[in-house]
């Protein structure tokens, strides 16, 4: 029935199979359809015509000023993630943890509620919200007691990313508190104890001893912060309007999304498009790199 | 001072806490007052909307002495019934206050139930809600209060996209949980330690690509399948792309169960298939409980992969079909807002029931992942 240490080979295959088989055809082979595709002017137009072009999408892409535009963009949505949401959960949960609040688990199911909810409908309550006769723009008639003030960040292009930060530090801070949280409270508390004994200041002893005991955490944080950022598409897109707003707010999801399936009359679209959507990808992982190594780099110098 | 140093640090840390309670404070109303405006506002007439966006729900509400006029039976009234098959004589009313002249507040009242001096009414006479008999009363003055949910539902047509969500989440997150679970039992608990590794490692890797980074090469391969637009297409990259986490945490978590566990049940006799089913499903619960929460949620709220793969609104799921709903510029702000609040309320639900599950589910898979 079975062999040394638990072994049979067909037992394994059989439990193996069905989940490497869907993962293979589903995930796997188009990655290497992607790569593939990008090398090509595959043309949908014409039925699928392609031609081996090596990297001339990725030349085109290089000289598209919406790439820029969109790329742009989205180191900014990377910005907010990492220097916004993860400092301000991080210091969030550090309140919590300290019980300068009671009613703790309250606070926390609040602030956690967003990350749950569909981020299209957000992006479509948050459009709503700013838009020019809505409820914001009725606030700052209130407070300015302009009547004519009106919310028009969400307008500029120079200054439409505001409001959408704005939103993602909404919808993002409270899940990088639950998590600085959990870990948190996984802290030697004699440690922190011994160091008030000391005299040293909360202030203190949040630099010296907290941070540092928590920087895999931060780490971890930065690198979910980072792949989520690259890759998120609905927020974006459902807080704009279709057009010029949407060009103007343009991240590399966005970007690819409209080449590839809604610019019908471009023939090489899903060529190009996979091309971006490499891009993606290898901005994600280098930027991930880095960040290993910015954190390795931290542990050494204070290990020093 | 050192007569009570309790009372000292206490009042050393009331500015700290103040200043605490100030940002939760603020922070929790920042969460909430969008959503309860949003819930509120769900309730109020596109004109009030439009009169004072922030005042109370009222016009649908309070809908007692509501005027109506009669309309004669035009081609842009949508008769809810068949006139083939109901030919009773309908009275055609429609509201002057609620959206009016726009055919949208309309009700057919059987001219069989009315008293003859309402039956005999000619389209442009006007008439009270009170008027009416008390039953049809009743009837008006609830349609009248869900007047933007029923408006969403039907024209949006919200209902099959409800169902199709719950099928691609359910279907589909059971089979991440069962696959992954197999997948898991045998790369942690079987040995041969090589090919497992190499397949963890494999699948580990999927786990930093998201459907939407392959998202052109996955909508040409299924068309050329034919599976675009059809469920099993939409369950089988869902599954897909959530058995990478499942396979991971599972694989983990049977590593740590301990050995003799296994070694016993064999030696009663046990085989392969129910161990798996008798020992280990029940023993992974937790692990079971994190997956299936991470899955189910991201599969209800997922966007982009429906957009592009479902061009039908057969297989189109919530998300996709109350985007599309909410941008049409025709339709009325509070039917909208009626739509979000259907695409979130289970969602709120379910997070209320089971707060503690869910955030420990969320935090070990995140972390861990």
């Amino acid at each position: 029935m079975r062999g040394r240490n638990g072994r049979n080979l067909p037992v394994y295959i059989g439990m193996v199979v069905p989940a490497l088989s869907i993962f293979l055809f589903i995930v796997a082979y188009p990655i290497i359809y992607s790569f593939w595709l990008s090398l090509t002017d595959f043309n949908p137009n014409r039925g699928g015509e392609w031609n081996f072009v090596g990297i001339a999408q990725y030349a085109k892409m290089f000289n598209d000023p919406n790439f820029w535009h969109a790329l742009k963009n989205n180191l900014i949505v990377v910005g907010v993630s990492v220097f916004g949401q993860i400092p301000l959960g991080f210091g969030l949960a550090y309140i919590l943890f300290r019980k300068h609040v009671r009613a703790s688990g309250f606070f926390q199911s609040m602030l956690f509620l967003p990350h749950f909810l569909s981020t299209i409908v957000i992006g479509i309550l948050w459009k709503r919200m700013f838009q020019a006769d809505g409820p914001v723009s009725t606030l700052l008639q209130y407070l300015s007691g302009d009547p004519s003030a009106q919310f028009t960040l969400m307008l500029r292009a120079e200054t439409v990313m505001y409001p959408i930060g704005f939103a993602l530090i909404w919808i993002y801070t409270g899940l990088y508190m639950v998590i600085f949280l959990a870990n948190l409270q996984k802290l030697d508390k004699e440690m922190l104890e011994a160091a008030q004994i000391d005299g040293a200041s909360e202030f203190q002893i949040f630099m010296r001893v907290v941070v540092p005991a928590l920087s895999g955490t931060i780490l971890v944080s930065s690198i979910l912060a980072i792949a989520g950022s690259l890759r998120g598409f609905d927020l974006i897109y459902s807080i704009t309007t279709q057009g010029l707003q949407r060009n103007n707010a343009m991240v590399l999801p966005i970007f690819m999304y409209q080449t590839a399936f809604q610019d019908f009359n471009n023939d090489s679209r899903f060529a190009y498009g996979a091309a971006i959507s490499n891009a993606i990808i290898l901005i994600s992982v280098s930027l991930i790199i880095i960040s290993n190594i910015i954190g390795k780099r931290l542990k050494a110098g204070e290990e020093n | 001072m050192r007569a009570n140093p309790a009372a000292a640090a206490r009042l050393k840390r009331l500015p700290g806490s103040i200043a605490s309670y100030t940002i939760f404070i603020a922070w929790t109303l920042i969460t909430l007052v969008p959503l309860l405006w949003m819930g509120y506002s769900s309730f109020k007439s596109n004109e009030e909307l439009t009169l004072d966006i922030y005042a109370l729900p009222k016009a649908l509400f309070d809908n007692r002495n509501d005027e109506y006029v009669v309309i004669p039976k035009t081609l842009n009234v949508i008769l809810p019934y068949d006139p083939e098959l109901d030919t009773r004589e309908r009275l055609i009313i429609e509201s002057t206050t609620i959206a009016p002249t726009r055919r949208m507040m309309v009700h057919f009242l059987v001219k069989d139930d009315l008293p003859a001096e309402l039956a005999g009414l000619q389209p442009g006479d006007k008439l009270l809600v009170s008027q009416l008999p008390r039953a049809m009363q009743k009837d008006i003055n609830r349609r009248t209060i869900w007047f933007n949910y029923s408006s969403a539902w039907n024209r949006g047509n919200l209902g099959s996209k409800f169902l199709n969500s719950i099928l691609y989440a359910g279907v589909s997150t059971t089979l991440i949980v069962l696959l992954g679970l197999m997948m898991g039992f045998a790369l942690g608990k079987m040995g041969y330690k090589k090919i497992s590794l190499i397949l963890a490692g494999l699948i580990g890797f999927g786990y930093l690509i998201s459907n939407n980074s392959v998202i052109i090469p996955l909508f040409l391969l299924l068309s050329k399948l034919k599976l675009t637009d059809t469920h099993l297409g939409m369950i089988l990259v869902y599954t897909a792309f959530g058995l990478p986490l499942s396979v991971m945490l599972s694989a983990q978590f049977i590593r740590g169960l301990p050995d003799s566990l296994i070694e016993s049940a064999f030696m009663d006799g046990a085989g392969y298939f129910r161990m798996f089913f008798s020992i280990i499903m029940p023993m992974s619960v937790p692990v079971v409980t994190t997956v299936a929460i991470i899955s189910a949620l991201g599969i209800w709220n997922e966007f982009l992969l429906v957009l592009v793969l479902a061009t039908s609104e057969l297989t189109k799921s919530l998300p996709v079909g109350v985007f599309s709903f909410s941008s049409l510029q025709s339709t009325q702000l509070g039917w909208q807002l009626a739509a979000l609040v259907i695409a979130v309320v289970p969602v709120m639900l379910v997070y209320f029931i089971f707060n503690k599950r869910l955030t420990q589910g969320v935090v070990a898979g995140a972390v861990k992942g």
